[in-house]
């Protein structure tokens, strides 16, 4: 008995064993799918924009937990790691690489590490990318090569052809939306691929079904109400993709179920007016940076009920 | 119809891989009994350095009526009431009895053969009715019982209810939803009738013509025991809830069987249930069949240490933890109690108290160190309370008391669900726990 | 020309409009306010350590005013000093205060408290005390979290690397009290700073018998009493085995410090009791 150490603890003594890295890498693997047909469609430029990004988001978290904070690093929490992902994944794959590094350091720089780091952010370090770069350089960003193609071909976006009015829903092939060979961003093409991703995520409890389900019940809303379809609305664009992966990023969305689909369902009825009524044909990127600025504000009021109801301060 | 409570909970591993056949460990020559081991007022001594007593006699009585007294578990002499120190290391006023070899061979002849005589048992149907109410309340106090389930209250004070109660349902806790302990487990499967009986005479105390026994579905023998015993002329029912964590916290387990939810800071009498475990039913029985005061009770030694030594014991209050016999591992966590809620020893000198259910080893892999929240509100899916345990944890490390209260702080009851389920591994009960403590008004 | 004319008239509307709305809202929102208590709240630290009983400065401030004497108001950080200047301001006579220096009463060192159990979780001396005695075994000393050190507004306290104790650095030390209430087992006590910065106390608060504290800790008060048999002017009482030295009868004349066998007895000054003793 003298040969043990005695250890002691504050209880509980058992730990889930799920840690946060683990939750990361878990969303890397649902990832794979959808990377795995950027690569197919696109080809090695689409290879090009994922190292950059991942690079980039690595090195720029690195650099400033080493150099500017002088604390231990983060980048194995795996977080960089997703963030570069999803960044490129949001992109179109012949943008030139140097505005993809660009886009990854103000996505890890300004958007989460000025912030405080992990947890601490108000808004999604990918998205805040992507939209830093849709503004600063809009042409490259709407610049789309067209899937299975060779390089400099390229073409619009479904959904950028219906705003100018020179596509009829109607015609679109529901099953290229499917499998994905149409243009847009590398990761937001294949809506099979997608939705694996999310059956992996759910069946490994990574993420509950409410944000994914609201946002598309959201978007479905307004498209009945306003006559539009439906189907297209929901295939195209990086619809899938945010509300998948983008959306349910744990920091910036609600802790509660309840929380979680006022914050879906808002994210849904936005991306339907922004892509109807507003300047840009796809407005989910938007919709859900908009959306994570309520989440405090969602999160104060939309409070789990408690066991025992709370008792009313009597006024003495 | 299986049934749970409706909010939060957590699936721990069981674990529950411990022998379920009751040892007698041999009585201590020496007995360390703590005057404060029930919730309320310590017990006042009523022997003097260096008297003799027997086994079974009271050698401290309840002063207050939340209180309970304290019985010699081994014949003797009383060498001292002084400080000891604890299992988590810190003194407390203490009765020590040490007994001779003679005395000490004499009293397990008599343990021994007491045990025999209840093994095969006799079943004392009229026992309940041959009794009157204020007679079995009386004999409870006399035999010095609290709840037996960790919490310690005084039974007395839980069975003693008034007209304008309305007392309409005992429930009869069984779940044992703490990973790793068997002890409740062991009692249903070997003695069933009698916690049949016990319960039937708490009833009767209590003045309840309704009983619940309610079992976790991962103890089928205990639950094929206990409905093999039970007496149609009694309105007692066995009701398998599901084995969830905390299935046995008294607000989860009335709100599982009645529907009803206690008020935050009442007792279950507010919605017309008593709460009591199936341990103190059974001792309940014992100190009115055969007259023994609550002295011994089971004990789970479990955890990581070789598998035959993973047993459960019927240990003699006062004994020192060393006494139980267990090879530790290198690493060791020694847990008083189970692994959610129990609480590390680092004294082994330290007695058996009445609230002692179990001591579970740990092999203790270093902790994670906590990580940054990420507001994945797996701490709030898990509490059982409804609360916000990430908030709740930061006002305590910010010393945000009033905020804290408002929160709704004084609702936690400590079951660990938030700190087991976080994925950064946070340390929010330690500092819910001291939010809890400060913010009291 | 003509629009440029036209929006200078526009703008400078709008700031006459803008201008007068503030002018009324400022006249029929107007609070009166003692002066005063503006003043003395300049004059207060502002860190709201609360040492003085109230939430914060500006709120001690308020009590001031409105008492109208300082009779039982004091501001620990400020001092005497700073407490004059109050009572010009109001009016009103200082009331006479010492000057309170926090004291650790303890010195479970390393080498004195071996540790003898591991602990594993958050460094928080409140949750370790919740938990077990800590990892030196001993049921009374200090932890070494560095709770009070956490919770000093002033960076008057810092953990001793060499001993594991948390050290009072004199002149940033307050006497605000912050420590004293954070401290799970109460080992911080506000002690007058003495007669030239001379102060004597019982470095220990083990109210073990003193077979237990000693097996514990080899710095530990047993309760012997020669302490109090020593001192000539009865200032050390004995309770619970533990000796206690009270400041207001103590002439810090350092006696003590070589009675105690154990090296309980602490002082901030150097004793030259044994040297002149030597001598002699």
């Amino acid at each position: 008995m003298t040969q043990s150490t005695i250890i002691f603890s504050p209880s509980p003594h058992m730990h889930t064993g799920r840690t946060t890295p683990m939750a990361m890498y878990h969303v890397l693997i649902a990832l794979l799918p959808a990377v795995a047909c950027a690569l197919y469609f696109f080809g090695l430029p689409a290879l090009g924009v994922l190292v950059t990004s991942v690079a980039a988001c690595v090195a720029t978290e690195w650099a400033i937990t080493r150099f500017m904070l002088r604390r231990p690093t983060t980048v194995f929490d795996g977080s960089a790691l997703l963030t570069g992902v999803l960044l490129a994944l949001n992109l179109p794959s012949n943008l030139p690489l140097w505005m993809v590094a660009a886009g990854a350091v103000m996505a890890i720089g300004i958007a989460k590490m000025a912030f405080g780091g992990l947890g601490c952010n108000i808004f999604n370090p990918a998205l805040v990318g992507r939209v830093f770069l849709l503004i600063s350089f809009p042409v490259a960003m709407t610049t789309w090569p067209v899937p299975l193609q060779p390089d400099g071909i390229t073409g619009p976006t479904i959904l950028g052809l219906e705003k100018l009015d020179s596509l009829d829903p109607g015609q679109v092939e529901i099953s290229h939306l499917l499998t994905g060979d149409i243009g847009g961003s590398m990761g937001e093409v294949s809506a099979i691929a997608l939705i694996i991703g999310f059956i992996y995520l759910l069946a490994t409890k990574v993420i509950k079904w409410h944000i994914p389900v609201c946002v598309v019940i959201g978007l479905v809303f307004v498209d009945l109400c306003a006559g539009w379809p439906v189907l297209v609305d929901i295939l195209s664009g990086g619809l899938l993709l945010g509300a998948i992966f983008m959306a349910t990023d744990y920091v910036t969305s609600p802790m509660t179920t309840k929380g979680m689909m006022v914050y879906g369902l808002a994210i849904g009825v936005i991306t339907a007016v922004i892509r109807r009524w507003g300047a840009y044909p796809e407005g989910m990127s938007f919709a859900i940076l908009i959306m994570n600025g309520f989440t405090p504000l969602i999160n104060r009021y939309m409070r789990p009920s408690r066991f025992s109801p709370r008792r009313k301060e009597v006024a003495a | 119809m299986i049934k749970t409570f409706s909010k939060g909970g957590i699936h721990p591993a069981p674990n529950k891989y411990a022998d379920r056949k009751i040892k007698l460990l041999p009585l201590p020559t020496t007995a360390y009994l703590p005057l404060s081991q029930h919730i309320g007022a310590p017990a006042e001594p009523v022997v003097e350095r260096g008297e003799h007593v027997g086994r079974g006699q009271l050698i401290a009585v309840n002063t207050t009526y939340i209180s309970a007294g304290l019985h010699a578990p081994i014949s003797g002499t009383v060498k001292g009431i002084e400080p000891v120190a604890l299992a988590n290391g810190k003194p407390g006023m203490a009765i020590i009895i040490s007994a001779t070899d003679e005395e000490h061979r004499a009293d397990t002849a008599a343990r021994e053969a007491y045990w025999r005589a209840i093994e095969p048992g006799h079943t004392d149907r009229q026992l309940s009715e041959s009794l009157s109410a204020d007679v079995i309340r009386k004999a409870i106090l006399d035999a010095g019982i609290v709840g037996l389930g960790g919490a310690t209250f005084p039974a007395h004070v839980k069975l003693s209810t008034k007209e304008s109660d309305k007392p309409e349902l005992l429930i009869i806790n069984g779940c044992e939803c703490e990973p790793y302990l068997m002890c409740d487990d062991a009692l249903m499967s070997h003695y069933p009738a009698r916690i049949v009986e016990g319960v039937e005479l708490m009833m009767k105390a209590a003045g309840v013509g309704r009983a619940v026994i309610a079992v976790e579905d991962n103890k089928p023998g205990a639950i094929a025991a206990l409905k093999s015993h039970i007496d149609p002329a009694h309105d007692i029912s066995i009701q398998v809830v599901k084995t969830k964590y905390p299935q046995g916290g008294e607000k989860q387990l009335v709100e599982a069987i009645t529907g009803r939810r206690i008020p935050s800071g009442k007792l279950p009498l507010s919605v017309g249930a008593i709460v009591n475990n199936v341990a103190t039913a059974f001792a309940i029985w014992q100190c009115i069949a055969s007259g023994q005061p609550l002295i011994e009770r089971v004990v789970t030694v479990t955890g990581d240490i070789p598998e035959s030594e993973r047993r459960n014991y019927m240990v003699a209050i006062g004994t020192p933890l060393s006494n139980l016999p267990f090879t530790p591992p290198q690493r060791a966590n020694i847990i008083v109690g189970g692994p959610m809620m129990g609480h590390s020893a680092i004294c082994l000198d330290a007695p058996i108290t009445k609230g002692t259910s179990g001591l579970t080893i740990l092999d203790a892999a270093p902790r994670r160190q906590p990580m940054a929240c990420v507001r994945c509100g797996a701490c709030v899916e898990a509490c059982p309370m409804g609360l916000e345990p990430y908030l709740l944890s930061t006002y305590g490390r910010l010393h945000m008391w009033d905020e804290a209260r408002s929160a709704g702080v004084a609702d936690c009851m400590e079951c660990g669900s938030c700190s087991w389920s976080c994925p950064s591994s946070r340390p929010l009960l330690e500092y819910i726990k001291i939010a809890k403590q400060r913010s009291r008004k | 020309m003509q629009s440029i004319f036209l929006t200078l008239t526009l703008l400078g509307l709008l700031g006459l409009i803008g201008a007068l709305v503030l002018y009324v809202t400022a006249k029929k929102f107007h609070v009166d306010e003692d002066p005063r208590i503006e003043a003395i709240a300049d004059m207060l630290p502002g860190a709201n350590c609360g040492g003085c009983g109230y939430k914060g400065c500006r709120d001690f401030a308020g009590a001031c005013v409105a008492k109208g004497s300082l009779d039982g108001i004091f501001c620990p950080v400020s001092g005497a000093d700073g407490m004059a200047k109050i009572a010009a301001i109001l009016g009103v006579e200082a009331v006479e205060t010492t000057r309170n220096i926090a004291v650790l009463k303890c010195n479970g060192t390393c080498a004195a408290r071996p540790v003898v159990f591991e602990y594993d979780g958050i460094r928080s001396c409140r949750i370790m005390d919740s938990v077990a005695v800590g990892t030196r075994g001993c049921s009374f000393g200090c932890l070494g979290c560095g709770d009070c050190v956490a919770v000093c507004k002033f960076g008057a306290l810092s953990i001793d690397t060499a001993d594991g104790l948390p050290k009072v650095d004199t002149e940033k030390c307050t006497a605000c009290g912050s420590c004293v209430a954070e401290c799970p087992r109460n080992l911080i006590e506000l002690r007058p700073a003495g007669p030239r910065d001379r102060r004597v106390w019982v470095a220990c608060s083990s109210r073990d018998k003193g077979a237990v504290a000693r097996k514990v800790c080899a710095n530990a008060c047993i309760g012997c009493g020669k302490c109090a048999k020593t001192c000539p002017f009865g200032a050390i009482t004995i309770a619970d085995n533990l000796a206690y030295i009270d400041p207001e009868v103590c002439k810090t004349c350092g006696k003590c410090i070589n009675a105690c066998p154990t090296g309980a007895i602490h002082a901030s000054f150097t004793s030259l009791c044994t040297e002149s003793t030597a001598q002699k």
